[in-house]
């Protein structure tokens, strides 16, 4: 059994006029110290993927179907009360921007020792010893003076580190990293990206990273998911998608990226921009700014097709699919 | 040993800190502080400093009424300001008064601002229908002006408990009034820094963290809103202190056998016309004085804390 299934994840934002369908039928599986990529342009539905599985989107947006399978229980179905047991015991999460998410007006030790208290029956003193071997393990200078810090003492890197520290404080099963390096420098990215990864594979931590930088999740992860207007457009092994993209806009991204050793070139742009929630297009989200669209495309939402171990919703990927089969089939 | 060098540090690091740097360079500020200082000082230590105890009926003699200040004719050197027309010593009155000044002005502000912690917090962090009911409440409660609802309470308590019942609990029934009066004032700013808290990333990670929605209120959100609160809190003294002295001169406050500074202002104005000014004028420039330090030394502070959050 897989440690995280979600299961036809639908999430809407309740507003004026209907509900915006934010994520659709959304399924996926994490194995027990699994590394998954989740990418997509901004507005695909990443970060909601995130807050939902841990049951924390914010009004207006609710879950209106599908499961969230942790160890085998539904965290959609679950009481506030069971679900806090979980959130950052079990589940943890780092996010973007380091600057923001420590609390600016409590010390580093304090918002480490708290949340070890939350969730277990600890003496101060004995808390303060689990953080200080966290901050250790980050590779912070000078651990024990960073305790009686405040967020606003460190800097962007070190901060990220000590997000890091909190995040394995309770040694969580999972960690959901909300593009965890965006806000910081070239450098300190690959540093923290490393030091995550390293972490992770110690302690055999399932890692969920959500980023647009294809380079990251070629290196990191083992599988990933290509998002696109609230639904999963390709999925499968890293590898394969990445040397071999099947869906034009999984295509279209790994184009995207800047190559080293071209100077001169112009950088590909995927014509068009992401749909807002309220003028997603009929039939494949994708296909006005697909150039193989075809009025198939326009009119009907494609089903997933599976090429070697990568899951594609695509109807020319099915297309040409069906006719490879055809052809083998003439031939034998 | 550890707490030592804790409180050193605390120390350290207040001696570092931007709030005492600006103190420091501003010269109302440490002016304002050093007044508001001595006279907070001289009014609780009253019953030391005052020669006179004005509460003690026993020592008080009518032949001394109306004294004039020491540099005038006619004066008595044991009255350095004077008498009032009962007799008492001014300078002691008016060190007495201040006292009852001061606690009505703390005393309705800690309530204010209890309330208005409480209700602000709840009604920006969980919005919806309880904001709204919330605010609502605070909409009508401020529609009222302080004055009027005081009158009205202070009234009925006074025809329903006796003169002499109610100046027992004087003290305790203005700082409820003036207290529960003002409390949307502050909700109002709790409620605006919230909203504006709410949406900030430490907010989403401490739910993350699987924390309960009090604890996330109270220990991560208001800490984060406090300075708001300073400044307002500072400002809502002084406006206390001048509600107070208002009620007492319209006879509705502090009993003239306790005097505040508003009562006694009020005692002597009956005799102002006769040439006793002193009565009246005396402790109506300390109250100026007073209130004035306070509302520089909140000037200040919002100056420093927060220079866009709150305009007066």
């Amino acid at each position: 059994m897989a440690l995280l299934e979600v299961k036809n994840l639908d999430v809407r934002f309740a507003v004026r006029g209907g509900d915006l369908k934010a994520l659709r039928k959304i399924s996926f599986s994490l194995d027990k110290g699994e590394r998954l990529g989740l990418v997509g342009e901004s507005g695909a539905g990443k970060s909601v993927a995130a807050f939902s599985i841990l049951n924390l989107i914010a009004r207006p947006g609710y879950i209106a179907g599908g499961e969230i399978l942790f160890e085998g229980k539904n965290l959609a179905a679950m009481s506030d009360r069971e679900l806090r047991k979980i959130r950052g015991n079990r589940i943890a999460m780092i996010f973007q921007d380091p600057m923001m998410t420590l609390n600016p007006v409590l010390t580093i030790g304090n918002q480490m020792v708290e949340a070890l208290k939350a969730h277990r029956r600890i003496s101060t003193r004995a808390a303060r010893q689990i953080a200080l071997d966290r901050l250790k393990q980050v590779q912070i200078p000078s651990p024990d003076k960073r305790l009686d810090q405040y967020p606003h003492e460190l800097s962007g890197g070190m901060r990220q580190r000590v997000i890091i520290a909190i995040a394995l404080l309770l040694d969580p099963e999972i960690i959901i990293a909300d593009e965890p390096t965006t806000a910081l420098d070239v450098t300190i990215q690959a540093e923290i990206m490393a030091l995550l990864l390293e972490l992770c594979e110690q302690r055999n931590v399932a890692l969920m990273l959500i980023t647009h930088d294809l380079g990251v999740v070629s290196q990191v992860t083992q599988n990933m998911l290509v998002m696109y207007a609230g639904r999963i457009i390709e999925q499968g092994p890293t590898k394969e998608i990445i040397n071999d993209a099947q869906h034009p806009y999984t295509q279209g991204l790994i184009n995207a990226l800047p190559q080293m050793g071209e100077p001169g070139r112009r950088l590909y742009q995927i014509p068009g921009a992401m749909p807002s929630l309220n003028r997603i297009p009929s039939g494949c989200p994708f296909h006005p700014r697909c150039q193989f669209a075809t009025d198939l495309c326009k009119q009907e939402m494609p089903e997933y097709v599976t090429s070697g171990n990568v899951d594609v919703a695509c109807h020319e990927v099915r297309k040409l699919i069906e006719e490879e089969q055809q052809q083998r089939e003439m031939t034998s | 040993m550890t707490t030592a060098t804790a409180n050193a540090s605390r120390w350290s690091r207040f001696r570092e800190s931007f709030l005492w740097y600006s103190f420091k360079r501003d010269k109302v500020a440490i002016v304002s502080f050093v007044v508001f200082v001595l006279i907070a000082a001289a009014a609780f230590l009253a019953p030391l400093l005052a020669p006179h105890d004005p509460y003690d009926l026993a020592t008080i003699n009518i032949m001394n009424s109306e004294l004039p200040p020491v540099w005038m004719d006619g004066s008595d050197p044991s009255f350095p300001l004077g008498t009032d027309a009962q007799g008492r010593d001014l300078l002691s009155t008016i060190l007495y008064g201040t006292r009852v000044s001061l606690l009505i002005g703390f005393g309705a502000v800690i309530l204010q601002a209890a309330l208005g912690i409480l209700f602000g917090l709840l009604a920006g962090y969980l919005g919806g229908r309880v904001d709204s009911i919330l605010m609502r409440i605070a909409d009508v409660q401020l529609s009222f002006s302080t004055l009027m609802v005081a009158i009205i309470v202070g009234a009925v308590f006074k025809a329903s408990f006796g003169n002499l019942m109610f100046g027992e609990i004087a003290i305790y029934l203005l700082i409820l009034i003036i207290g529960v009066a003002e409390w949307p004032q502050i909700a109002r700013t709790v409620r605006a820094s919230v909203l504006a808290e709410k949406k900030k990333e430490y907010v989403d990670a401490a739910k993350v963290m699987g924390y309960r929605t009090n604890r996330i209120m109270f220990r991560h959100i208001l800490p984060n809103t406090l300075s708001p609160i300073f400044v307002i809190g500072t400002v809502q003294i002084a406006n206390a202190i001048i509600s107070e002295a208002a009620l007492s001169f319209l006879g509705l406050g502090m009993p003239e056998t306790q005097p505040s500074l508003g009562s006694l202002i009020k005692s002597g104005f009956d005799y102002i016309q006769s040439g006793s000014w002193w009565i009246t004028l005396i402790p109506g420039l300390v109250l100026v004085v007073l209130v004035l330090v306070i509302n520089l030394l909140g000037d200040w502070l919002r100056d420093v804390m927060n220079p866009r959050l709150y305009k007066g």
